[in-house]
């Protein structure tokens, strides 16, 4: 390797990074029509996924998951509330995302993250209604909200689900739905005991005391667990999984969330400039279809590994 | 939205966190009582960094000090708001907030605005401010688990995350906090300690060029304390200093591979 | 802003450094202090103070509350400083408000003491009126009025003087309560309790203009200061709180020289202040 050649190889660097920036679309559709994706990915290909259980100890339950380079911390703490009249024996989730200033250059204090609203109400309908929608026909879904019964009519766990993004990179909501199901499942539901003001305390697992109210319900039984994936439509090109850079050249998403028996929980297309035909939706389907099998892998792999330690 | 449309109901944590009486550690003053964790008054939590945790910033840095863990995140410089005026030297802007599971109950965050403003204080000595005339180098931190001495991790982290980005600083900052409990003087005191201390004493300072940039004392010291609290930190700073270092050296070693 | 030319600023970096400041004081001396209280009626204690062209307002008021359950025998305070507009063209809308939240903590960390309360200029407990249920919580509101340098040091003497103005009334609780109940409170219009001010600290700041340092700095030299330390000290001589500004860094020796210095000279501004209180209490009893 002679010093001009490595010099050469500089200079036609500068001008791939040039091409990039100056024309992003061109730059991207040489690449579709050859079927790779710049950071080398087939147009189908999801990035590294991970699962981290239990990273934050102030709370009962907490995941950190990451896509590429999109990361998200979700943590959950139980608190305990009155239960509504309508429903005695039923507790209550609540589910917030955060875009915090240090995950994006986007964001600055005081004023929040465009995509920050829609991602927590897209999480929300996923995971409540979800919920919900199960737990009125008395099947279980994802969560049945009577699991989070304490005393019936007098107490009930209220879940704060809390996600903040850490690093934003694009498939904002895949990771965000990744995150807070592997929340739940790390979650362990502290043991409680009604004292004499009638307020429900914290005790110690090994005292053994007797006015333990939930011996049982450590654990949140998880039903049909969904998972998403999210696919660019451009021209007939799919490309499943896209980074903020793809996000922001092509604007037309399909969010598919599917749960653990491949029944379609939700689909989102939020407009954009391609239409889809109804083939191209049930080819993200079939991919996510596919993404479904790896992610579930992964989040038993990470559970399996938590018992081992 | 089925969990919004319904009022939300008033809930209270069930932790133990209302209890009237000191713990029993506290309780034999001049005893030998033993820290919480187990270690010595004049012994820090092992300290961990590391840079390069927010791919998206121009610079950043992870911290865990024992159970306190931050992310900070460095942008810029880029171009200061419209509405500032021409400025021939940088501007550094700060922002520290709280993750609403960092603390035992939910959303009792410490006052961020507050820390905002030390964390300013404690960095914009030490970044020379002259090499990007016009524009705001932003500090965005996000405390992720609240384990006492918040802010000197805070502190200490965003100069690595400075680092990271490759702003010009004439040092490392680094930050330290000590308790006085009765008459003694714990260095780097968890969030059980932090709750019960008479006064405390921060100290952020450059250690290689000997200079403090931030002190702040509350409570009621004597002078001769108030030495002794200062040596303590200023030991500490320069031992976290060297530890800051070689994380800074083993990540541009890495990248260079 | 202070604009000034090269002229002036060396004429006052100059004067300090040979200990001749521009208006004629040595580097350790303040500017005559004016205090008077009482000046807001319908607060539970206030008063003004005046140190040279700087003026500040500060008020005391007194309501029932109840004690947080972290700490349930004991009260709390809320201290809040507000630069108004007329000290300065400056303060217009949002413009003070970083320098007020400056202030504020400020003055929260010099006069609050530590978590527990140990070195708190108030003291705390005695602000319950029934353990857990109800305590009397203070609002300590400061105004600057006119700014001319010096802002700390003149909020905290203010304070000091407004404390030693508050009465509060006697609380007169109704003996039979049964567990969760809210006691009910009589409050009594004659009697007041005087609160002890003698251990309330004073703000001396230390500003550090070229090698030297300085007392009560006007608004030009703080214009030229490297860094401040503002520490309060009490009348035991105990250091109860420290700040420091500016971005300078400062050597470690320095600042402890600066803790001697600020203690020696407190103990010539506690007793100026408390006979200038002493004396603003006579005439408004007079009047």
């Amino acid at each position: 390797m002679g010093y001009s050649n490595a010099s050469g190889d500089l200079s036609s660097e500068m001008e791939v990074d040039a091409f990039r920036r100056l024309f992003p679309l061109r730059f991207y559709e040489r690449h579709l029509a050859e079927l790779i994706r710049p950071d080398g990915r087939a147009l189908g290909k999801a990035r590294d996924t991970t699962i981290a259980l239990g990273a934050v100890a102030s709370a009962d339950g907490s995941a950190l998951a990451k896509i590429g380079l999109t990361t998200m911390l979700a943590a959950i703490k139980m608190e305990v509330m009155t239960p509504l009249k309508e429903s005695p024996d039923e507790g209550c989730i609540v589910i917030e995302f955060h875009m915090p200033p240090i995950c994006s250059p986007l964001v600055r204090p005081g004023r929040p993250a465009e995509a920050a609203p829609v991602v927590s109400k897209q999480l929300s309908d996923t995971i409540l209604r979800h919920v919900k929608h199960f737990s009125v026909r008395s099947f279980s879904g994802m969560i049945d909200l009577k699991d989070l019964s304490l005393v019936s009519g007098k107490a009930a766990w209220m879940a704060y689900l809390d996600i903040y993004c850490l690093d934003a990179d694009g498939s904002l909501f895949d990771v965000a739905l990744l995150s807070a199901v592997a929340a739940f499942s790390h979650l362990q539901i502290p043991v409680v005991s009604m004292n004499d003001e009638g307020k429900l305390i914290v005790v110690s697992e090994e005292n053994g005391e007797k006015d333990v109210v939930n011996k049982e319900k450590r654990k949140l039984r998880l039903n049909r667990i969904p998972f998403s994936l999210t696919c660019i439509l451009h021209k007939k090109y799919i490309l499943a999984d896209p980074t903020a850079e793809e996000e922001s050249i092509f604007e037309t998403v399909v969010t598919v969330v599917l749960d653990t028996s491949d029944q379609l929980v939700s689909l989102y297309k939020p407009g954009g400039p391609a239409l889809a035909f109804t083939s191209s939706v049930q080819d993200c389907i079939a991919l996510t279809k596919q993404r479904l099998k790896e992610l579930q892998t992964i989040l038993d792999e990470s559970i399996s590994g938590m018992e081992v330690d | 939205m089925a969990g919004k449309a319904a009022p939300t109901p008033t809930t209270y944590s069930p932790s133990p966190t209302t209890q009237k009486t000191k713990p029993s550690f506290f309780k034999n003053h001049d005893a030998d009582w033993v820290r919480p964790d187990g270690r010595g008054f004049h012994q820090c939590r092992p300290a961990f960094f590391r840079t390069g945790a927010v791919n998206a910033a121009a610079g950043s840095a992870y911290a865990e000090f024992g159970n306190t863990k931050v992310i900070v995140s460095v942008f810029g410089p880029r171009e200061s708001k419209k509405a500032m005026m021409y400025s021939d030297i940088g501007r550094l802007n700060c922002n520290v907030s709280y993750a609403t599971f960092a603390t035992p109950v939910r959303g009792q965050g410490s006052d961020d605005e507050d820390f905002s403003s030390m964390l300013h204080k404690a960095l914009e000595g030490a970044i020379i401010l002259e090499t990007f005339p016009k524009t705001t180098v932003d500090v965005f931190a996000l405390v992720l688990e609240s384990g006492g001495s918040d802010l000197p991790v805070v502190i200490s982290c965003a100069s690595v995350a400075l680092a990271d980005a490759g702003i010009m600083m004439y040092d490392l900052v680094a930050s330290v906090s000590v308790s006085c409990l009765a008459k003694n003087l714990v260095i780097d005191p968890m969030l059980e300690e932090e709750s019960y201390q008479d006064g405390s004493l921060m100290l952020t300072c450059m250690p290689s060029k000997y200079e403090v940039t931030q002190l702040t004392i509350t409570g009621e010291w004597s002078a001769a304390k108030i030495n002794e609290g200062m040596q303590l930190c200023l030991d500490a700073c320069s031992k976290l200093a060297n530890i800051m270092r070689s994380c800074l050296k083993e990540a541009a070693s890495g990248s260079e591979e | 802003m202070v604009g000034l030319s090269l002229g002036e600023r060396q004429f006052i970096q100059g004067g300090i450094a040979q200990d001749l400041r521009s208006d004629g004081r040595k580097r350790l001396t303040y500017r005559p202090i004016g205090v008077e209280t009482g000046v807001i009626p319908q607060a539970s204690g206030s008063a003004r103070v005046r140190m040279g062209a700087t003026e500040v307002i500060a008020s005391v008021k007194a309501e029932l509350g109840r004690p947080s359950t972290l700490h349930p025998d004991k009260g709390k305070v809320a201290i809040y400083v507000d630069c108004s507009p007329t000290a300065e063209p400056m303060f217009e809308g949002r413009g003070g408000e970083e320098l007020s939240t400056e202030l504020s903590v400020a003055l929260q960390r010099c006069l609050l003491g530590g978590k527990s309360g140990g070195g708190a200029a108030i003291d705390l407990s005695s602000l319950v009126v029934v353990e857990g249920k109800i305590c009397w919580d203070l609002y300590i509101d400061g105004l600057v009025v006119s700014s001319d340098g010096n802002l700390l040091d003149a909020l905290g003497a203010a304070i000091k003087a407004a404390l030693s103005n508050t009465g509060i009334p006697r609380a007169n609780v109704a003996s039979s309560v049964l567990g969760d109940e809210q006691p009910e409170v009589d409050i009594s219009d004659e009697e007041f309790l005087q609160f002890d001010t003698s251990s309330i600290p004073v703000i001396v700041t230390l500003t550090k203009v070229g090698k030297h340092y300085i007392v009560d700095a006007t608004a030009e030299e703080e214009s030229q200061m490297s860094s401040a330390v503002s520490i309060s000290v009490n009348r035991q001589g105990h250091i109860c709180g420290l700040t420091k500004r500016g971005g300078t860094g400062l050597d470690p020796s320095i600042i402890l020289d600066m803790i001697s210095v600020a203690k020696h000279v407190s103990e010539q501004l506690i007793n100026k202040l408390d006979s200038e209180i002493a004396a603003a209490e006579a005439d408004e009893e007079e009047s």
